[in-house]
């Protein structure tokens, strides 16, 4: 992210005052709540009690992270019209959560489900797949954790014209993050959230904003523009591109529903109306980020034309710097702006340690390690485990990979895997145990192996979904292949579930 | 949730029709089926495949958001009289 013009102490102040919003909020969160330090369920799923307005902020300030504005306003740059995709996979995601959130709420409700693995453990009694099942689920999460921390070092250097360097500015946010999460678990996650969410909404708001001043409002003329001096970004995309476009909307929709923090946003809900009609919103929120987003990119191949692929990585600072040129009014908006997206990475990276905190303390150490431990032990260990993780991966954003929007896709290619196990399984009586441990391996190694060795996409279809089929075929005919089996053991989940 | 005894009972996994017309939205959406590299017409400054494309998106919202509110509605009636009974909910709900 490009630096800002104006100098640090604007943007310090924003970063201190929100920084003691959400430690304030995070105690406020921690002192109310019954049960945050001795139950993993008040810790990890708010005692399932988030009614819709924090749930609706949760869900929204997680799916959407910094990587949605600073990553995608240089995809539209670069790719031209055909990123209006990013508005239809993210709609895409809410409706993969209606295939399968209505009925996992139920069961996970009646069966006090902590993880996504309980579901899956319940489902099919296999050891073999819940471990697999919790490898995928932690290779995606930290994963995700690595891309927000290396992002917010890079707002956060961005935001006060390097007067933080990068490292300081991740600690300082990463330990924030740690002492409110610590003091109010997933409450203090989804309360920070509605400012988190509030923010990101106004920062990409004024972002449009000051775009659109720049180009005095004249969208027609910015088309134009484009197809005078950019034809191929605005022309019908051709054959591969829009196999590549359909791909995405299959691969995140699948991927990021079944994300562990998002399944535990499921189970975290108060009520089925309340789930519902945050979803309900949700499926509209895309046109007011992602396609935002796209038109601040569209915006960007006008005012800054030629840049290339690296350099376009710093579009959304160059576009603030433009804005922020304007005058006083401007620099203040750009302000709430990088402040906006520091809240939004910061608001997904604590759900997703969260999330893989519950999984190693709930799903590892406290079912497999120290299977005897009391739940204020699990939620403890799950505490220091999250601090540790941190750590490791501090250690590892350091050295930033390549463009963000690369790193997003790896992690889909291999969480989009634990898919069948647990769609299917929901409604698919004859669904086995073993060829879903299989058609999972199978389908996580195709998908990493022909990611590692920097294969090409086949004819725009990406590995994890290749390697989604490849799970789902070993899944369902291997399933259909065994004989029937009719006692009360793995089958018997969809059937309960139904009979509620 | 027995089906059989109430009929305000709703899954929308149940309703395969309604997803038989997202997918074709969602297709619809998707310039596939559009010849590559054409610009014009231009509709409001805006290429067609372009405004063809946000028309399918808006109703690809419209549908996940619909099915939410109207296609969905397992415990929604035992919640809400569980909540009015006061074993529901907690204290602190927002």
């Amino acid at each position: 992210m490009g630096n800002l013009s104006f100098g640090g102490t604007s943007g310090i102040l924003v970063l201190v005052a929100y920084a003691v919003i959400m430690l304030v909020i995070g105690y406020f969160a921690g002192r109310e709540q019954p049960g945050v330090r001795t139950s993993v369920r008040g810790y990890f799923l708010a005692g399932r009690g988030l009614g819709f307005v924090a749930l609706f902020f949760t869900l929204y300030a997680t799916q959407y992270s910094g990587n949605s504005v600073i990553g995608y306003a240089p995809e539209a740059y670069r790719s031209g019209f055909a990123w209006w995709q990013s508005v239809m996979f993210m709609i895409a995601v809410i409706a993969v959560y209606l295939v399968f959130a209505p009925r996992l709420y139920v069961i996970a409700k009646r069966e006090s489900f902590v993880t996504p693995t309980d579901w899956i453990r319940h489902r099919f009694g296999s050891t073999r797949v819940s471990i697999l099942v919790a490898i995928l689920m932690l290779w995606g999460l930290a994963n995700y954790l690595l891309e927000q921390l290396v992002a917010m070092g890079q707002g956060i250097s961005g935001l006060t014209g390097n007067t933080v360097p990068y490292q300081i500015g991740v600690i300082a946010f990463v330990l924030v993050m740690l002492t409110y999460s610590w003091m109010g678990g997933m409450r203090a996650v989804a309360l920070t959230d509605i400012m988190q969410g509030i923010a990101l909404l106004i920062g990409v708001g004024v972002l449009l904003f000051g775009s659109l001043y720049l180009i005095e409002g004249d969208i027609g003329g910015l088309t134009q523009h484009v197809v005078a001096t950019a034809p191929e970004k605005v022309g019908v995309p051709d054959m591969e591109t829009s196999v590549n476009w359909l791909s995405m909307i299959v691969l995140i929709g699948f991927g990021a529903a079944v994300y562990p923090h998002a399944i535990q946003r499921v189970y975290a809900a108060r009520s089925e109306r309340t789930l519902k009609r945050s979803l309900a919103i949700m499926a509209w929120m895309p046109f007011l980020t992602t396609g935002v987003v796209f038109v601040v990119g569209i915006v960007g191949i006008k005012l800054f034309p030629g840049l290339s692929e690296a350099s376009s990585e710093q579009l959304v600072g160059m576009m603030a710097n433009e804005v922020a040129g304007i005058n006083i009014f401007f620099y203040l908006l750009m302000i709430l702006l990088f402040g906006g997206v520091i809240a939004a990475i910061v608001s997904t990276a604590d759900s997703a340690l969260l999330s893989l905190s519950s999984v190693i303390s709930h799903d590892l150490y406290g079912r497999y390690i120290n299977p005897r431990s009391s739940e204020q032990r699990q939620v403890l260990v799950g505490k220091l485990v999250g601090i540790a993780v941190i750590a490791v991966l501090l250690l590892i954003a350091w050295n930033p990979p390549t463009t963000l929007y690369n790193i997003f896709v790896l992690k889909f290619e291999l969480i989009v895997q634990i898919a069948p196990a647990f769609i299917l399984g929901l409604y698919w009586d004859r669904l086995r145990a073993g060829p879903v441990f299989w058609g999972m391996l199978a389908g996580a190694l195709f998908a990493g192996v022909w990611t590692v060795m920097g294969e090409e996409e086949l004819y725009g279809v990406p590995a994890g979904l290749l390697g989604l089929g490849i799970n789902l075929a070993i899944a369902a005919l291997g399933s259909v292949a065994m004989p029937r089996r009719h006692d009360a053991g793995e089958t018997s989940a969809p059937a309960k579930a139904a009979a509620g | 949730m027995d089906q059989r005894h109430d009929e305000h009972v709703r899954e929308p996994i149940r309703s395969p029709w309604v997803w038989v017309v997202m997918a074709l939205i969602v297709l619809a959406g998707t310039p596939l089926y559009l010849p590559a590299g054409v610009v014009e017409p231009l509709v409001f400054g805006i290429p067609y495949w372009m405004v063809v494309s946000v028309f399918f998106t808006i109703a690809f919202a419209a549908l996940t958001s619909w099915l939410c509110l109207r296609r969905w509605n397992l415990v929604e009636q035992r919640e809400e009289a569980a909540a009015e009974a006061g074993d529901g909910g907690t204290s602190w709900e927002i």
